[in-house]
């Protein structure tokens, strides 16, 4: 079911009716119907990849309780090593089993030696698999560092790990942040509400108007690179950066309000990203939950910064290399991530990477400096023309339309693939920017403007060009649902 | 709860109702003309209608339409005389032609190459070759004084039928309830978007899930059988029954998308051909429109130079 279908829009006010009239005397019963609407919120996706999901659920709820329970180390480091073996390998099995075979096939056919194809296996990646099983192991590691005291209740635990707003593309929660939200009873909170609409409405905006409209340039111009000018395959890098992000922070944004109307708060997952001075704000402000879960659970434990400066570029580049990684079986994403790891280790043998830390660009000026937008610019370019191995299909593909770029440099007009006027989307786009700019203080209130009737028309406008952007000929599924 | 659901309930109203008029504003909705079966039993359009056609999201393409005393969308009324030579063009909605600004329809472009004609066009969105045939048969009067008839049909939808009857499928769209919802912009815009195709996919999948019965259609059936033997059958049972004068009237077609053994048969039966293939396939820019299937300015001076050039030169 996509945050974007109706099929949501059904499912959602029911679910909410349902919650705070019939099941709210117990927290008990919030939680079970919760469960319930999460599992059938995944299920009508794939109902055989339920038990995935539970299998996880048991073993980890487990697992948490032994390690909790048990005083020697040794024993407690088993429980650990467990837990982290079997969500690793339920998500190698499913997502990286066959780009082991086929990198080793053409290992040995570098060296001449042909193998057969006869290893890999037709298996469907099942959804949201990345974003669970770091959500759950999260659970174990932090049980097993004693930063939390396991639940007994299982069914608390079991919608801890399915909570349907955030199951299938994250924010990943810790489970100290989710958990006691989960495991206490939660009372109808008007204001929440509220704010959880605002939300959903502004991340659909993001999705819809932004991101699905600009997708079929996107395709078009990716697809067809070879027969582009420089100008084109620009356009379509730069466009290609709004896409990823108007599809990625509109999924949070609905993940986040949706999560509020069960009175439940997530963690944010974007924080305006573009408006970042330099490769470490980006990393501050792109995909947080993720960063912060490598940071916790692989920069820290690999000794961090505190090593001195060769162990801290090791582990900086592992970091960068496992979410790459992370994010697809293919050598582009291992690239991405390496071109990050090389932006970032500058940053950080300057000392620069904590320079902007704590401030948002214009934090007390109406307008950024000149200073300021150079950065921005700069730090945007570098992330946009990074995007293009995002997106490439293959190492080949990405340098190709570097090469293009750089051999067919010529200025062409582009024409949209189904012929609509281009200006509508450099207009929506223009916009978008300037909006994100006032709004950059809080990314959890897109309309905290203090006139009702501002608000007002905002909402009205928003609307307005949701409808004026809808577009049913295209596919309309988040860009982060296949990692 | 309940002071939540009255404030997304007036935000809501408020909202859509700003919608409409943002949407009647800026024109984003279609105006649809009202239709009606005369006394000859030919459907077409309530006379002296005016309004505008929309297609596409954000209003991609946007056309005048004129329905003149004839019921037929065109800048002039028919006249037709002994003296004058005359044109008719019969044909669905790419005769129709609301993808396209009345004055300047193939009918125009002909006349601009040929100022002394005069090119009536009879066009109207849906119509096959039974329609056609019987429009010519019920203003036998009027077709009579006509020099030159050309008839526009598509081989694969055109001929499914042998006999001319009314469709109230099409009569049912003018129902009191459809010319109410028609009237909400919003509503109308929406739904040519796709915004409601999947509400109305749900509730025809509730229904038919309630509702075991198979379907009565016999489309499938069709496409395993011969189908161009049916559909040249229902070509001639069609030309019998209202006549079909080969000196006056010509078919325009694509030889490309039309079957070799419906071509022999005209070939060998004396009838007239206006094909516009190979000025299609010569074209040097695209031939229809991107968001409609319809010919685009482009296409349809080529249609126009290509009955210029069959016909009256």
């Amino acid at each position: 079911m996509l945050f974007n279908s109706f099929a949501f829009f059904a499912f959602l006010p029911i679910v909410f009716f349902l919650h705070w009239s019939l099941f709210s005397k117990k927290e008990q019963f919030q939680n079970l119907f919760l469960l319930v609407a999460s599992y059938f919120f995944y299920g009508l996706w794939d109902w055989r990849f339920l038990f995935l999901i539970i299998a996880s659920t048991v073993v980890d709820f487990y697992i948490g309780k032994q390690i909790y329970k048990n005083n020697s180390n040794s024993k407690r480091k088993l429980l650990l090593w467990v837990s982290i073996i079997f969500n690793i390998g339920i998500l190698f099995f499913f997502k990286y089993y066959n780009f082991f075979i086929n990198s080793w096939i053409d290992l040995f056919q570098l060296f001449g030696l042909e193998l057969k194809n006869t290893w890999t296996l037709k298996v469907i990646l099942p959804v949201g698999i990345s974003f669970y099983t770091f959500q759950t192991l999260s659970y174990s590691l932090d049980v097993y560092h004693k930063k939390i005291t396991p639940t007994t209740h299982f069914i608390s635990f079991a919608t801890f790990v399915s909570f349907f707003p955030q199951l299938v593309a994250g924010p990943i929660e810790k489970a100290a942040n989710l958990l006691p939200q989960i495991t206490k009873k939660r009372t109808f909170n008007y204001s929440k509400c509220t704010e959880g609409l605002k939300l959903i409405l502004w991340g659909l905006f993001k999705k819809v108007a932004i991101a699905d409209a600009i997708a079929p340039m996107v395709d078009d111009i990716f697809q067809n690179y070879a027969g582009h000018s420089a100008s084109t395959l620009l356009l379509g890098a730069f466009l290609f950066s709004f896409q990823i992000y108007g599809d990625f922070s509109g999924y949070s944004d609905i993940a986040i309000g949706t999560a509020k109307l069960f009175g439940i708060e997530l963690v944010s997952n974007f924080k305006f990203p573009y408006l970042s001075r330099n490769i470490s704000e980006f990393w501050q402000r792109w995909h947080i939950s993720l960063s912060n879960w490598f940071k916790e659970y692989v920069y820290f434990p690999l000794g961090g910064s505190k090593q001195g400066q060769l162990k801290s570029i090791r582990n900086i580049s592992i970091v960068f290399l496992v979410s790459g990684f992370w994010h697809g079986a293919n050598w582009t994403f291992i690239i991405w991530g390496s071109i990050h790891a090389l932006l970032y280790i500058p940053l950080f043998f300057t000392q620069n990477n904590r320079k902007y830390s704590n401030t948002i660009v214009a934090q007390k000026t109406l307008f950024p400096s000149v200073k300021e937008i150079i950065n921005i610019i700069t730090t945007f370019s570098l992330v946009t023309l990074s995007w293009v191995f995002f997106r490439a299909q293959s190492i080949t593909e990405a340098f190709g339309y570097f090469k293009q770029i750089l051999t067919n440099f010529s200025f062409e007009i582009y024409h949209h693939p189904s012929g609509y006027r281009m200006i509508d989307y450099y207009l929506i786009l223009v916009l978008f920017i300037i909006y994100e700019f006032i709004i950059r203080k809080n990314e959890r209130a897109p309309f905290n403007f203090s006139s009702k009737i501002i608000r007002f028309v905002l909402y009205t406008l928003i609307i307005f060009c949701l409808v004026l952007f809808f577009d049913d000929q295209i596919d309309r599924s988040f860009i982060y649902f296949q990692f | 709860m309940l002071k939540l659901s009255i404030k997304i309930g007036c935000y809501l109203f408020l909202i859509l109702l700003i919608l409409e008029i943002l949407i009647r504003v800026f024109h984003l909705a279609k105006d649809t003309p009202q239709r009606f079966i005369d006394k000859s039993k030919v459907e077409k359009w309530v006379p002296n209608q005016k309004g505008i056609s929309v297609t596409g999201i954000r209003k991609q393409n946007a056309a005048h339409y004129r329905i003149n005393n004839s019921g037929f969308n065109s800048y002039q009324e028919y006249n037709s005389t002994k003296e004058q030579f005359e044109l008719a063009l019969v044909g669905d909605s790419f005769i129709e032609g609301f993808h396209q600004d009345y004055d300047d329809s193939i009918g125009k472009k002909i006349e601009n190459e040929f100022p002394n004609i005069k090119v009536y066009e009879y066009g109207y969105a849906g119509y096959d070759f039974a329609d056609q045939l019987h429009l010519i048969h019920a203003y036998k009067k009027d077709f009579d004084l006509i020099d030159q008839i050309i008839i526009y049909i598509d081989f694969n939808s055109d001929l499914l039928r042998y006999k001319y009857t009314v469709i109230q499928d099409r009569i049912t769209l003018q129902s009191p309830l459809n010319n109410m919802l028609k009237k909400c912009k919003l509503l109308v815009y929406t739904k040519s978007i796709g915004l409601l195709d999947p509400p109305k996919k749900l509730i025809a999948k509730l229904i038919n899930s309630l509702n075991k019965k198979q379907p009565k259609t016999s489309k499938k059936s069709i496409e395993h059988t011969d189908k161009t033997a049916i559909y040249i059958n229902n070509f001639k049972k069609l030309v019998q029954l209202y006549g079909f004068d080969k000196q006056r009237y010509s078919l325009l077609l694509n030889t490309n998308t039309t079957p070799k053994p419906f071509l022999d048969y005209l070939t060998n039966n004396h009838f007239k051909i206006i094909d516009f293939h190979q000025s299609f396939k010569k074209a040097t820019a695209p031939t229809y429109l991107i968001y409609d299937q319809h010919w685009n300015n482009y296409g349809r001076s080529l249609i126009a130079k290509q009955i210029s050039k069959t016909i009256l030169r």
